[in-house]
């Protein structure tokens, strides 16, 4: 969100906010492959949470636990716990863990890098005839392309590992639930169509809430420019407060949480049918 | 599609962007009494069996999730109607 640049243009359309340029323009036959902000973010969000692993994890582990450590144990802790052995049965978790906890800690990045403001938003602007980067917030999540990838892992993963662990008679079968014959013809499409609603539901949830979150605190900066009026700040620049400190605090580390917690479901589901 | 709300041009732009509005209020109003019900019950259960806390609470978090979504899927909905139609 790159407000500073009003400051230099007349026009300010707060919809170009979400407009992904590509910065360097890659085609492979008929994909798209350029390089655009979210690919920069997902890169940036990567680094870091690698170094987080490494630092809060493995870099001078010992018995006696100081901050640093504890930290890197807590998440450990809620990825075992509350993640890892509420979804998965037992003896794949040792399979499926470094998954799951992987998920946790890049979405949980991706989502917290969003709310950090860079001066990687392609935009410049003029301070006393300098040129400057424009610092602006930006989430790769809020792009459907990056949860929908996010989720095709998991689609995958899933009926990988349902058709590893019961052979692929045996897991289709499962698929077919247990009801009187006519109703079959009704009720298999549907849980076809489920399987793949899980795919809509997983990246749809994690994209619109980012989403949503940024152009609720972009709506009220917004406001103030789309209707010209400084007074309007009073109102509009707390209110912009409170919903990115609901976002910071709660949003991302739910969304984080929920996207983990609902593949080790998944997967564990494909493992061990009901029926 | 912020400056169609803004400054409405068309009475077909005003229309769209009420049933906009109205949708996705539609749409919070039940999630916020799914929301509402989920901490309700949660806070019911901590009272009644308090060890039960952490255990509860990763369900917890998980049903507010699940249900806090279908707010976006209206949200989501209504803008695709808005933008495309």
């Amino acid at each position: 969100m790159s407000w500073l640049v009003l400051a230099a243009t007349e026009k300010f359309d707060p919809s170009h906010e979400f407009e992904l340029p590509a910065w360097v323009p890659i085609q492979l036959g008929p994909l798209d492959m350029s390089i655009n902000k979210a690919v920069v973010y997902l890169w940036i969000s990567a680094v870091v949470s690698m170094l987080l692993g490494i630092l809060l994890m493995r870099l001078r582990v010992g018995v006696e636990p100081g901050t640093r450590q504890t930290i890197g144990e807590q998440i450990y802790e809620i990825a075992q716990t509350q993640i890892a052995e509420q979804g998965l049965p037992d003896k794949a978790i040792g399979r499926w863990f470094p998954y799951v906890a992987s998920l946790l800690i890049f979405i949980w990045t991706v989502n917290m890098i969003g709310f950090v403001p860079l001066p990687i938003t392609g935009e410049t602007f003029d301070l006393a005839g300098v040129e400057l980067p424009v610092w602006g917030i930006y989430a790769a999540t809020s792009s459907i392309s990056v949860t929908l990838a996010l989720a095709l892992i998991t689609f995958f993963f899933t009926h990988y590992e349902g058709v590893r662990a019961n052979g692929p008679v045996r897991y289709f079968k499962s698929w077919i639930p247990d009801v009187p014959k006519p109703m079959l013809g009704l009720l298999v499409p549907l849980e076809v169509l489920g399987q793949f609603m899980r795919l809509v539901s997983l990246s749809v949830r994690l994209y619109a809430n980012m989403l949503a979150g940024h152009m609720l605190i972009l709506t009220f900066i917004g406001l103030i420019f789309v209707l010209e009026s400084v007074v309007l700040a009073v109102v509009a620049v707390p209110a912009a407060t409170v919903f990115y400190l609901f976002e910071v605090v709660i949003v991302v580390s739910i969304q984080a949480f929920i996207f983990a917690a609902l593949s080790a479901i998944y997967i564990g589901s494909a493992i061990e049918p009901e029926h | 599609m912020f400056t169609l709300l803004a400054q409405a041009d068309t009475a077909v732009d005003a229309g769209k962007a009420i049933a906009l509005a109205l949708g996705i209020g539609l749409g919070s109003l039940g999630a916020g009494i799914g929301i509402g019900n989920i901490f309700g019950s949660m806070i019911q259960s901590v009272a009644r069996q308090p060890e039960l806390r952490g255990e509860l609470q990763g369900i917890m978090w998980l049903g507010f999730a699940l249900t806090e979504a279908v707010v976006f899927y209206g949200l989501i909905g209504g803008l695709l109607a808005f933008v495309l139609v």
